[in-house]
């Protein structure tokens, strides 16, 4: 490089740093508007991944979750802020005693985008998509009970009666998930075994048609994706008036965090897809302060990172490190970590310590203090010792009985502030028992790569969740499950106590009473508690940043956290 | 101008070398009261007049916007020369923080001295094996010629055109995902070395390929000087170039370690070296509200700034030289 060529490209930074500090410092402050819904207008709602396929069935991701929320609707929804059913196409049903038949009744007169009519043979076709196998979705091995598919029959254009294989605890909240599909756009597509294929990226934008709030109208790749209002959308507000109150909605296509704050900053955009970073809230505050925005707090997180050692049988690190694999190590390290300073240092405050995966924010299911390990280093260390591992050479890091130090690798997400930063307090905190901790920050793809073939000592990353309910996340509690983190997709359980957690796991899934249901999941944290698998740390607090013109929006801790009721967000203080 | 680079690059270097004394505390350690605290201001005065410099304690009023305030209730003297440190303040009172601190708060001031350790220590090695690598070959190439020649320039070129940083990535994949700093600051060093030596070795060669016809190296070989006899009498005439060949090298190296830091391709994060400090700065509100993260960013400008000058100077020496020998 020569001394011109490295003089350049330093002005250049510097620079690019005056400027980019000058337009945070010199943002024009928006005005809030009188805060009513008025019809039309455009807001624009940034997204972070690029879609693939706007048919949910086929994209389980958020894409396909996204698409499927604005364009498509269901039967029935939780409201992710209550937890209450609410009519979507059907205004109402009725159910057995038992809880395994329902009847649905369709709304009338419903058309889909393109004006086509709306039956139950539309939803017998998706039921028939979901659980083709041809289609391999994603959604359908989701919604089956005890392996067995959920099945449908129409009594007539208006009704249909929907059966469960076996009860089935959180019962019709299930087809919360399930975007009824148009059976004229999507039938011919799956009787030809091209399904997947019909509604990707490259997918003339004419060929989707749904009932929900918007249409799809324009994608341009890598740049954005434009929504415009439904002309067919049955909903109407308490006045009357036709939902969705937007005209457009515009979705800008922005991978990485840090521009879509810019772009708030900026006034570019009203809303981001996630909640903001507790380090990014001061800025925030201050942008609320100058009346550019709003900060509004939608409780706490329910999807909480968690910390879990490599306890495949036969993986190397167990075999290596035996104390790896031991409860008693785990738990010593458990009363080693100060939660509370993560909270501090990490969230600055804004996140709940946590001692398992089920926080404050899954309500009901929340049991406070269940398996709490109090920070407590003197305790910590005579855990250790009980297993042998004791600092014999006085270098100030354990050894274990063969003399070896006791260090280990932490595997974490690359680009993740709060993961990264966890880590690192972990390092210090461990650090002080004696316990030498190396942190490996790496791309998703190659932590996943790394998850799949075992081949880590320790992992520290997490999953998130379209639900609340227990049974909705049975890939994390079962044996046999994906998200089992420290043994996933085991073919029969490792461990009697995990043996037990699947079968009370299974009890709570398929008990119809609610009380019952939340005494047997707390049997199963308790297991949980008991045999520290894993570690978790915090639950953040999810505040998100909506700008000054944007009215409407009721943020929930599910993701996305403001999108899922597009139809109800307006331009505050817009007359058309 | 000459002198102020020298001096400014001297300091960085005493600040590398004596990293464990003028950090003010361990580098590792971290205060979860401080996080992003504000570099502390150092005072010699105060309402009761002159006194021995003493910093006031800051006191966090607002963990969310990381808001400090001084406590000035009490004085806490620097202490100096206590415990092997250039300057400290009692653990009780502590931490004193002349740069504030990161994310984890953990004293920015310490990190950024033996971050200039392993940040400059690489790059000065990684540039001193590229010169020893680049000169061996570059002069073999121009002694020889022929085929010698032919090859060792096609190997350079098959080199120039790879990209570094995305070599050095991939080098590092290479190796296991946990290395010890030793084995990481070798590592890198080496890939520095691999990937910067071609130039070198065209400058050299071309130098000691001009020198070979020169009457010196012709009564070299009448009096039966072999190849390699030769080159110890030629290689000389490039000293000038490699010496400016070095200063060059390590702002790039320099640059170049910091970018693998940066990305996370470079030594572990709590290790302390100026790309991996860097990384709590990447955050827009890291600018917004904690400006002070920069100061990496600052030191490895001005160093680059101070070798780039120094580079100038020795090239309008080394041209001088030349003109006068040509004389």
């Amino acid at each position: 490089m020569t001394p011109a060529r490295t003089l350049r490209l330093a002005y250049t930074a510097v620079l690019t740093l005056v400027v980019v500090v000058f337009s945070q410092r010199c943002g024009t402050p928006q005005v809030a508007g009188d805060d009513w819904p008025v019809e039309g207008g455009r807001l624009v709602a940034t997204f972070r991944t690029e879609p693939t396929n706007f048919n949910r069935l086929v994209d389980a991701g958020p894409v396909g979750r996204l698409s499927a929320l604005l364009t498509q609707a269901t039967l029935l929804r939780v409201d992710p802020t209550s937890g209450d059913l609410e009519p979507r196409l059907a205004t109402a049903w009725t159910g057995t005693p038992d809880g395994l038949t329902w009847t649905f009744t369709l709304r009338p007169g419903l058309k889909f985008s393109d004006g086509e009519p709306f039956s139950s043979s539309d939803v017998l076709f998706t039921f028939q998509a979901l659980y083709d196998e041809r289609v391999g979705s994603q959604l359908g091995k989701e919604m089956q009970v005890g392996g067995l598919p959920l099945q449908v029959r129409a009594l007539d254009d208006h009704h249909v009666v929907l059966t469960f294989p076996a009860p089935f605890g959180p019962g019709i909240s299930i087809l919360d998930s399930l975007p009824i599909l148009p059976r004229h756009k999507l039938k011919a597509a799956l009787d030809a075994g091209t399904f997947p294929a019909a509604w990707t990226a490259s997918t003339d934008l004419s060929a989707i048609a749904g009932m929900g709030p918007f249409v799809l109208t324009e994608y341009l790749p890598a740049q954005r994706m434009l929504f415009v209002r439904n002309p067919h959308f049955w909903r109407t507000d308490e006045q009357g008036r036709t939902l969705p109150y937007l005209d457009e909605l515009e979705v800008p296509i922005v991978p990485e965090q840090n521009a879509e704050l810019l772009r708030m900053q900026a006034g570019q955009a009203d809303l981001i897809n996630s909640g903001a970073r507790a380090e990014d809230l001061a800025m925030l505050r201050d942008a609320q302060t100058a009346g550019r925005l709003r900060l509004v707090e939608a409780g706490t997180s329910i999807d909480v990172s968690t910390f879990w050692f490599n306890l495949t049988p036969g993986a190397a690190a167990t075999q290596q490190k035996p104390w790896l694999g031991d409860e008693i190590f785990r738990r010593a390290l458990s009363h080693a970590i100060n939660r509370q300073v993560i909270v501090d240092t990490v969230y600055l405050g804004a996140a709940t310590p946590v001692y398992g995966p089920v926080t404050p924010g899954h309500g009901e299911w929340y049991v406070p203090d269940m398996g709490a390990t109090p920070f407590d280093l003197g305790r910590a260390r005579t855990l250790l010792t009980s297993i042998g591992l004791e600092d014999r050479d006085g270098d100030g890091v354990l050894e274990d009985t063969r003399q070896r130090p006791v260090r280990f690798s932490i595997l974490t997400q690359r680009g993740n502030t709060d993961r990264e930063r966890t880590s690192a307090v972990l390092q210090e905190q461990l650090r002080q028992v004696g316990i030498a901790v190396d942190v490996v920050a790496l791309d998703v793809p190659a932590l996943r790569g790394r998850f799949g073939s075992g081949d880590y000592e320790a992992m520290y990353y997490g999953a998130s969740s379209n639900s609340k309910d227990p049974a909705d996340n049975m890939g994390f509690w079962l044996s046999s499950g994906g998200f089992h983190f420290w043994n996933p997709g085991q073919s029969s359980p490792a461990t009697a106590w995990e043996a037990a957690l699947d079968a009370l796991m299974q009890r709570q899934a398929t008990t119809m009473d609610r009380a019952d249901r939340r005494r047997l999941f707390a049997e199963a944290q308790q297991l949980l508690a008991d045999h520290v698998p894993a570690l978790w740390f915090a639950a953040p607090t999810i505040t998100v940043p909506i700008s000054a013109r944007a009215g409407g929006a009721t943020p929930a801790v599910i993701s996305p956290p403001v999108l899922w009721n597009a139809e109800q967000l307006y331009i505050t203080g817009t007359r058309r | 101008m000459r002198r102020v680079a020298g001096g400014l690059l001297l300091g960085f270097v005493l600040l590398a070398l004596l990293a464990p004394s003028v950090s003010p505390n361990d580098p590792q350690v971290q205060s979860p009261d401080r996080t992003f605290a504000p570099p502390m201001r150092v005072h010699v005065r105060d309402s009761e007049g002159w006194q021995a410099p003493f910093v006031y304690r800051q006191v966090l009023v607002d963990r969310i916007s990381r808001t400090y305030t001084d406590s000035h209730d009490v004085r806490v003297p620097l202490q100096w020369f206590v415990g092997g440190r250039l300057v400290s303040v009692a653990a009780d009172r502590g931490p004193l923080l002349l740069c504030g601190a990161d994310a984890v708060g953990r004293d920015l001031c310490a990190r950024l001295a033996y971050g200039a350790r392993l940040s400059l220590g690489v790059a000065v090695l990684g540039a001193c094996g590229a010169l020893l690598l680049g000169a061996w070959l570059g002069a073999t190439a121009g002694t020889f010629g022929g085929r010698v020649d032919t090859l060792v320039m096609t190997v350079a070129d098959f080199v120039l055109v790879l990209p570094v940083v995305y070599l050095a990535i991939v080098l590092r994949a290479t190796r296991p995902l946990v290395m010890d700093t030793g084995e990481m600051f070798v590592l890198m060093s080496a890939i520095f070395a691999g990937a910067a030596w071609p130039d070198v070795a065209r400058g050299v060669r071309s130098v000691v390929a001009s020198e070979r016809s020169r009457d010196y190296a012709e009564a070299a070989r009448a009096v039966g000087a072999g190849p390699c006899r030769l080159v110890g009498h030629l290689l000389p005439a490039a000293y000038g170039f490699l010496r400016i060949e070095f200063v060059l090298l390590v702002p790039a190296l320099l640059i170049a370690e910091s970018t693998l830091s940066f990305v996370g391709f470079g030594f572990e994060g709590a290790i302390p070296s100026w790309g991996g400090l860097l990384k709590d700065s990447e955050a827009l509100t890291a600018m917004y509200s904690a400006p002070w993260l920069l100061i990496p960013a600052v030191a490895l400008f001005v160093v680059v700034l101070a070798l780039q000058t120094l580079a100038g100077a020795g090239a309008s020496a080394v041209n001088i030289d030349r003109a006068r020998t040509h004389r």
